[in-house]
């Protein structure tokens, strides 16, 4: 049934989007094979498209958000044929399991465009900057759209899973405080491709952040720390938004990738760990590794329900004989 | 000691002369106006005759934010909540045969407040009254507006840069006006505890003193002199007799920090003055009756005690929550005011707290924790980063969220809400109009007509180059009161001098408040919701999620954070982007996030139009299956009118459990889910 929305959705009918996004997100384990027919039905379509996906990351407050929303304006004046997603991840409460979708808020896009859409994604309980649908979201929007931004959560630790699932991470930083300066330690300066010092308005800080970074980065990544660059912008002012976007887009087209596949297999990898811990990851090798047991399992969407029957029935053979 | 002074007791007042004499009272205000300058104009002068001794203009959505009677996103507002003025023509009439070199003019406006004092001044250019005898107050209070009231249009700097100029240029030109007026009424009104008004205002006031500093336009002299023309409007709630003391407490602050932080030295221009709206967050919907002795009590809070006795009071009036008030509800109020200051012996006595260790001791507790609060925020950079970070408005949603709490869990009584709620039917709402005001929409008409008139009249070279040269001055960084009083004479209208702005400065959206909140409220029926939450997770496939959406110009925002943050609280994914939103905006959110419920929020009467606009664009998106809720002050006959419209379910102020509401919500998604 959801194969309906297919055409609608490449026209950026943001409805018949919105409405395949939910079945990318579902947790039902019966839906699995309904995701494998819009993959097989939009890779068979003449107007599929395969969006460069782009990282934004760091810490919350950082400007994630307000500059994605201007990066976005400027693609949509430099460059009006691209078709835009948005998909930004915010915390879930560990009391009630509910979260405010909040980055919406700070998107200031013109209504009614049929050439952008925005998602809001609750993180759940996951430890990562992103939601364990993320990447089902992603392989979804990679087909419909020429450019998705992924905004994560930001809260530091597991960020790295972001490098997993888009072609080039940002990370946005402000000026820095007490909490950057932590933050640099925890390692999250491994992970991106470049660096945004937003906030530049605040000039005299910025410099100061500037010199910092570039100092840490070198000791952080003694081997390509100088040859990451450096973005200086304000989305407040605008202030060099623009040929940051510019920068964006040229690296997306570059870096853009026509298949997924290669993330697919760690993504799958990812879920047998999260399910099934070592064991499960130590019986992954067993079967000869997640490339392979994709493979046998048809799909990405067919090998989490294929691996479950698989370890179940090798368990229930050890613990018969 | 006790040796009783014959010639002068103490209990008694004098004048100059020696002669016992008693106090002047505090000015009398209602504050009005509706659906358009003629009636509201009728209005002002029978409350006039009336006896009322100042003028208090409420003005009407599209014009505290910026646009044409006939814009699209106005249409709903028309002269709803006050009065439209598009254009001079409009100052006309509303102020025909009324003197306004006699009057004292308080007006309500605050995005726009350089553009309404442009009209009055142009308008007694025009009249050939001396400018410099208008004598009034633009309320002109930014920082409020972006913590609780809503009428902001650009971005803090630029505002802030517009009520320094006002000061400037009113200082010179028309020094009776009150350029400004630091609210702390509306701060209340959106929670905040008496520090917090304390506090907030307060250091709204530094923001405002340092930036004239900084600004280096006046010498020192001049800089007392203004120090002694920034006024207060502050809120009396009816824990009456804290309320007395933060009165007390704020004199007594304002004249430390006018001292110690602007070294004035005449103790004149230190002296905290100080007008008074009293609460109306606490006037509820059930039985509306017992309004009129909150009103009553919390009157005396801010006129008890003669110290800190406020220069002006206004009084909403028992139907409070359910619609604007009627003449007569109005009568009702002034009376109060009038009984209490010629009829009881209020005004005989001096201050009859002093020397009280109680009052003493508990006024010095206000201005410790407002102290604690105001360095706190001096120390993030003062009011505009402690704005433009969220952190106030955080504050207060937190303290209005707690008072949710304490009203669920009945800490905090409210008669006839949450104690005492059997009672007889009230007569006062059985007369045809069920005691509620209802604004008459042919008035809507002549509006319109007065615009297009103007428009059709008025010569468009001078008008084109009247917004020229504000844009000019907005961008060179010169004083823009000139160019206004040039644009008012000019006859461009308030959309056109707003539009000329926002394309200088841009607009704002401020911080909503809400990340990070929580209810604070845990029982059984809080785990059974979240329990019914977890079933609809496995059924639907995810967490249901709820749009929160504020359409048009409504500013009230307390209501739909409260449900956003509840929401959350039980559970919910919750999308809620602050207030002023299109309705297309609205649909849009709800649409591409995939939402099983859309909660609507209106408090500004326009339900009906924006209710139509919302399935209107539902339709248009193929989304008409996604269920549409509604909440605010919408009158009980209006509820099938909605309903027919398409919306599932309807609360007003009498649904004050929040669980409830949840409970019914998520009745309405089970029932919506299909499969
Ligand atoms: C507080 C208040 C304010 C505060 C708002 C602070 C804020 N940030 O919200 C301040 C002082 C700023 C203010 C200003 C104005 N106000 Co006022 N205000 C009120 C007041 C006293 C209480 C409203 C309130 O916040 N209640 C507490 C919250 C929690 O309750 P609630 O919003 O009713 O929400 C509950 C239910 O209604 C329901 N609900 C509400 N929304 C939703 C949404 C969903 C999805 C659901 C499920 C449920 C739901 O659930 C909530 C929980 O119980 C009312 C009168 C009254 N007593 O109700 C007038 C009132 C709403 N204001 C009024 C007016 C006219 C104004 C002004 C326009 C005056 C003017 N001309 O300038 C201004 C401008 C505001 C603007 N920009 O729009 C009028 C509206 C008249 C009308 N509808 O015809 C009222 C009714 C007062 C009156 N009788 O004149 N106001
Ligand atoms: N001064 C300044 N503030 C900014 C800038 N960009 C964002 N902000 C502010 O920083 C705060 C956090 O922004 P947001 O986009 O929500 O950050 P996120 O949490 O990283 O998504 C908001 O108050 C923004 O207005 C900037 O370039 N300069
Ligand atoms: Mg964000």
């Amino acid at each position: 049934m959801s194969v309906e929305w297919i055409d609608a959705a490449l026209r950026g009918e943001k409805r018949a989007i919105a409405r395949l996004v939910s079945l990318f997100e579902d947790r039902r384990v019966d839906r699995a094979s309904e995701r494998r027919r819009v993959i097989e039905a939009l890779d068979a379509h003449p107007e599929v498209r395969a969006a460069a996906i782009v990282g934004i990351t760091g810490t919350p407050g950082a400007g994630k958000s307000t500059l994605t929303s201007e990066i976005v304006r400027h693609t949509r004046r430099l460059e009006p044929e691209l078709r835009v997603a948005v998909v930004a991840i915010d915390p879930s409460s560990h009391v009630s399991g509910g979260a405010l979708l909040g980055d919406r808020t700070r998107m200031r896009l013109p209504p009614g465009d049929v050439n952008v859409y925005f998602r809001s994604q609750a993180s759940d309980t996951a430890l990562g900057g992103l939601s364990p649908h993320t990447f089902q979201v992603c392989r979804l929007l990679h087909r419909l759209f020429d450019v998705v931004f992924v905004e994560t959560v930001g809260i530091g630790q597991n960020e790295i899973d972001v490098r997993h699932l888009a072609d080039r991470v940002y990370l946005v930083m402000q000026p820095l405080g007490g909490d950057e300066v932590q933050f640099l330690k925890a390692g999250i300066m491994e992970v991106p491709d470049e660096i945004v010092l937003n906030k530049c308005d605040e000039a005299e800080a910025a410099l100061r952040s500037y010199r910092a970074l570039k100092a840490a980065l070198s000791l952080a990544r003694p081997f390509d720390g100088d040859s990451i660059p450096i973005h200086r912008v304000s989305a407040r002012t605008g202030m060099n938004v623009e040929l940051l976007t510019e920068r964006i887009l040229e690296r997306a087209r570059l870096d853009r990738q026509s298949s997924l596949h290669a993330r697919e297999v760690h993504h799958f990898a990812r879920w047998v760990e999260d399910e099934w811990g070592r064991v499960g990851l130590r019986a992954l090798e067993s079967f000869g590794g997640a490339e392979a047991v994709m493979r046998e399992a048809g799909d990405f969407d067919a090998a989490q329900a294929f691996f479950d029957r698989k370890v179940r029935a090798a368990i229930a053979a050890s613990t018969a004989s | 000691m006790s040796e009783v002074d014959r010639e002068r007791p103490r209990h008694m007042l004098f004048d100059a002369e020696g002669k016992p004499t008693r106090d002047k009272p505090w000015i009398f205000r209602t504050y009005a106006g509706h659906s358009s300058p003629r009636a509201s104009n009728e209005l002002y002068r029978q409350n006039l005759e009336k006896g009322q001794t100042g003028l208090s203009i409420a003005f009407d959505l599209p014009t505290q934010c910026g646009y044409d009677s006939d814009d699209p996103v106005a249409r709903p507002e028309l002269g709803k909540v006050g009065v439209p003025i598009n254009s001079l023509d409009d100052f006309h009439i509303l102020f025909d045969q009324i003197p306004i070199e006699k009057m004292n003019t308080s007006m309500t406006i605050n995005g726009t407040s350089m553009w309404l004092l442009a009209l009055y001044v142009a308008l007694a250019r025009e009249r050939g009254v001396d400018e410099s005898e208008l004598r009034g107050t633009t309320q002109n209070d930014i920082v409020k507006e972006y913590l609780a009231r809503g009428t902001y249009i650009f971005p803090p700097e630029h505002s802030l840069r517009i009520i320094a100029e006002m000061y400037e240029w009113c200082l010179e030109h028309v020094p009776n006006w009150n350029a400004s007026n630091i609210c702390s009424y509306h701060l209340q009104e959106a929670g905040a505890t008496p520090a917090q008004e304390l506090a907030f205002a307060l250091v709204n006031a530094i923001g405002i003193l340092d930036l004239l500093k900084e600004r280096g336009r006046f010498t020192h002299e001049q800089f007392e002199q203004v120090v002694g023309r920034v006024s207060f409007f502050v809120n009396s709630g009816i824990r009456f007799i804290e309320e007395m003391c933060k009165m007390r407490a704020f004199a007594k602050l304002w004249d430390e920090i006018t001292r110690d932080r602007y070294g004035v030295k005449n103790p004149k221009y230190r002296l905290f003055r100080y007008g008074v709206q009293v609460n109306s967050l606490g006037l509820t919907e059930n039985q509306p009756e017992n309004n009129a002795w909150r009103i009553l009590i919390e009157a005396m809070g801010v006129t008890l005690s003669r110290n800190a006795r406020c220069r002006a009071l206004q009084l909403p009036a028992w139907n409070e929550a359910l619609s604007l008030p009627r003449p007569w509800d109005q009568q009702w109020s002034l009376r109060l005011q009038q009984i209490l200051a010629y009829e009881t012996d209020l005004l005989e006595y001096p201050d009859i707290f002093d020397g009280s260790h109680v009052i003493e001791s508990k006024v010095e507790a206000l201005c410790e924790s407002a102290r604690e609060e105001i360095d706190k925020i001096l120390g993030m950079g003062g009011v505009r980063a402690a704005i433009e970070s969220g952190y106030m408005k955080s504050e207060l949603v937190r303290s209005m969220s707690e008072r949710m709490r304490a009203i669920a869990t009945g800490e905090l009584t409210v008669v006839g809400v949450n104690r005492f709620t059997e009672g007889l039917p009230s007569p006062l709402l059985s007369g045809d109009d069920g005691g509620v005001f209802k604004v008459d929409s042919s008035s809507s008409e002549e509006t319109l007509a007065v615009l297009e008139k103007t428009r059709r009249e008025r010569d468009p070279a001078r008008v084109k180059a009247a917004l020229e040269a504000l844009k000019a001055a907005a961008k060179n960084g010169e004083n823009m009161m000139e160019a206004s009083i040039e644009c008012a004479l000019a006859r461009v209208t308030t959309g056109e001098w707003a539009n000329a702005l926002r394309e200088v400065f841009g607009e704002y959206r401020p911080a909503t408040g809400i990340e990070g909140q929580r209810l604070g409220l845990e029982n059984d029926r809080v785990e059974k919701l979240r329990a019914r939450i977890g079933a609809l997770v496995d059924r639907l496939g995810h967490r249901p999620r709820i749009v929160v959406g504020k359409p048009g110009l409504d500013g009230h925002s307390n209501g739909a954070e409260m449900i956003a943050v509840a929401a959350r609280h039980v559970g919910f994914d919750v999308i809620y982007s602050g207030i002023r939103l299109t309705p297309e905006q609205i649909v849009e959110s709800a649409v591409e996030e995939d939402a099983d419920v859309i909660g609507v929020s209106i408090l500004s009467g326009s339900h009906l139009e924006l209710a139509d606009q919302l399935v209107a664009g539902l339709e248009r998106a193929g989304a008409k299956d996604i269920p549409l809720v509604f909440g605010g002050i919408i009158p009980k006959s209006d509820f099938a009118a909605l309903e027919a419209k398409g919306v599932s379910r309807i609360f007003t102020p009498a649904d004050f459990e929040l669980v409830e509401i949840m409970e019914q919500i998520i009745g309405v998604v089970e029932a919506s889910a299909k499969g």
